[in-house]
């Protein structure tokens, strides 16, 4: 027998504290535009710049879209929800090197996170927008993956406190 | 800041082997030896030189090697010109910009057996197949070469040719043999490819003509010629993304109508085989006459180089 539930009585947006505690799935990072994501056990994150190697660290610019520069691209992460999604609703399998996001995530609510600032293992990150699917991933993976992407295709952030992040680490709020 | 957006895999010339039979071997890998985007056993890719050359040539090498890309070149003085600045003018650490991948043999599980028909350097993507099919243990296969004396590429070829794969034609020594003879009757277990000059696909085709489609793989050296459409009518062609559109003309190829909008895009071969210059379509009704989609893929996209409209108006999503 079902227990009767009592709603929440508060509609205060004041009160509402964000409640989540996510993790580190896989960690992926590329030199140049079109090569493969390599999969990483840690990656290095400096402040203010990007990941140590990867194609969209400040200086390097070797990626895709480095034509366009963005300071709030520094890394990007990816909910591991989404490749879950893909295979259960379009029937796509898409692997989390494939995304060409730097962090898969796993409990993290990244479309809610724009504008606020979170941990990634000892590293503080700060979310500046969310990622759009392109199709230069399409071209790549020759999979077509632009439409089921549309509001899911990860969130750009900025490097507040760099460090090093670790496959397994704990994502968490900046509370 | 890198000033204009990357549109190729940026990879150097490792090393330049001379193969024989007037044939260069290039080794293209990436300047920290990264991985390089995955490929199909026998695609192919273009190759971007110096002075605005783009030029197509096919995988040799096992797809599983994967940190090069692995082309034979055969100079061809009165060729077009990209084989000879490759052989005279690359150098071991020049850099060469190269599109992704594309194509490349279809190799599925159901076939026990394949036959493979090479003329000279068309023996390339052939190469890049039975070192794949060898590796994942599936020998049954039969490599012929047919070739005026000295076939190139000798070592890539000596390892089939210790494993018993390779059966040489000699066509100086001897009459060119009778394909039908080598290809056989047709069995459901066996598959078909054939790459080398117009004249052996021409006598391929022939020969082949009884065996399904989907179990034959032709790959040609040079697009054939594109029949003139006595009845082709202007059309507007529309391109979405660019916010563009233009007027083509009877016999205006759509490629040369977009170039004309300054839109730049990858074209190669200019004949519909290649693959390099594939757009998607979004609106009107394209009239296909490239030789490289399926069914399936032309309901998306077309070749530019090629394609025309059976409508007024044709929107691209480029």
């Amino acid at each position: 027998m079902l227990d009767t539930v009592q709603q929440p009585t508060t509609s205060s947006h004041e009160s509402v504290v964000p409640s989540w505690t996510g993790v580190v799935r896989h960690l992926h990072l590329t030199p140049r535009a079109f090569l493969p994501m390599r999969s990483m056990p840690e990656i290095v994150l400096i402040a203010g710049k990007g990941i140590e190697g990867d194609r969209y660290m400040i200086g390097r610019e070797q990626g895709f879209y480095s034509h366009k520069p963005e300071e709030g691209r520094q890394v990007t992460l990816f909910e591991d929800e989404t490749l879950v999604a893909l295979k259960r609703d379009h029937n796509i399998d898409l692997g989390p090197e494939e995304h060409r996001r730097n962090v898969t995530v796993a409990g993290v609510p990244l479309t809610h996170l724009v504008g606020r600032r979170f941990w990634l293992g000892e590293t503080l990150l700060e979310a500046t927008r969310l990622s759009i699917p392109c199709r230069h991933i399409e071209e790549i993976t020759g999979k077509a993956i632009f439409d089921p992407l549309i509001n899911r295709s990860g969130l750009n952030c900025r490097i507040l406190q760099g460090g090093i992040v670790r496959v397994g680490d704990a994502v968490r709020n900046d509370a | 800041m890198s000033a204009a957006p990357i549109t190729t895999v940026k990879t150097v010339v490792e090393t330049i082997e001379d193969s024989g039979a007037g044939v260069k071997l290039f080794s293209l890998v990436d300047p920290d030896h990264w991985e390089l985007p995955p490929f199909r056993p026998g695609a192919h890719i273009d190759l971007h030189l110096p002075g605005g050359l783009v030029r197509t040539y096919s995988l040799c090498n096992d797809p599983a090697d994967d940190c090069r890309y692995l082309v034979a070149v055969k100079r061809e003085g009165c060729g077009r010109g990209g084989s000879v600045k490759l052989h005279d003018e690359i150098r071991v650490g020049d850099s060469i910009g190269v599109s992704l991948p594309r194509g490349g043999l279809d190799l599925p599980d159901d076939i026990e057996r394949f036959i493979f028909v090479a003329g000279g350097i068309g023996v390339t993507p052939f190469l890049s197949a039975a070192a794949f099919l060898k590796r994942t243990g599936r020998a049954d296969f039969a490599l012929h070469v047919l070739s005026r004396g000295e076939p190139p590429l000798r070592r890539l070829l000596a390892p089939l040719a210790a494993s018993g794969h390779l059966v040489l034609h000699d066509t100086a020594a001897r009459a060119r043999p009778e394909l039908a003879k080598i290809i056989g009757r047709q069995q459901c277990h066996i598959g078909l490819g054939c790459c080398g000059p117009e004249s052996m696909i021409d006598d391929f085709e022939h020969a082949a003509g009884d065996w399904p489609a989907g179990r034959i793989h032709i790959e040609r050296f040079v697009p054939p010629p594109l029949p003139v459409d006595p009845n082709a009518k202007p059309y507007t062609l529309v391109l979405a993304r660019s916010r563009l559109e233009t007027r083509v003309a009877p016999g205006q190829t759509m490629l040369s109508a977009i170039q004309s909008l300054n839109v730049d895009i990858p074209a190669s071969c200019c004949g519909g085989i290649c693959g390099s210059c594939k757009v998607n379509w979004l609106e009107g009704a394209p009239v296909h006459r490239d030789r490289v989609l399926s069914p399936a893929e032309r309901a998306r996209s077309l070749m530019v180089c090629v394609a025309g409209s059976a409508d007024d108006r044709l929107v691209l999503d480029l």
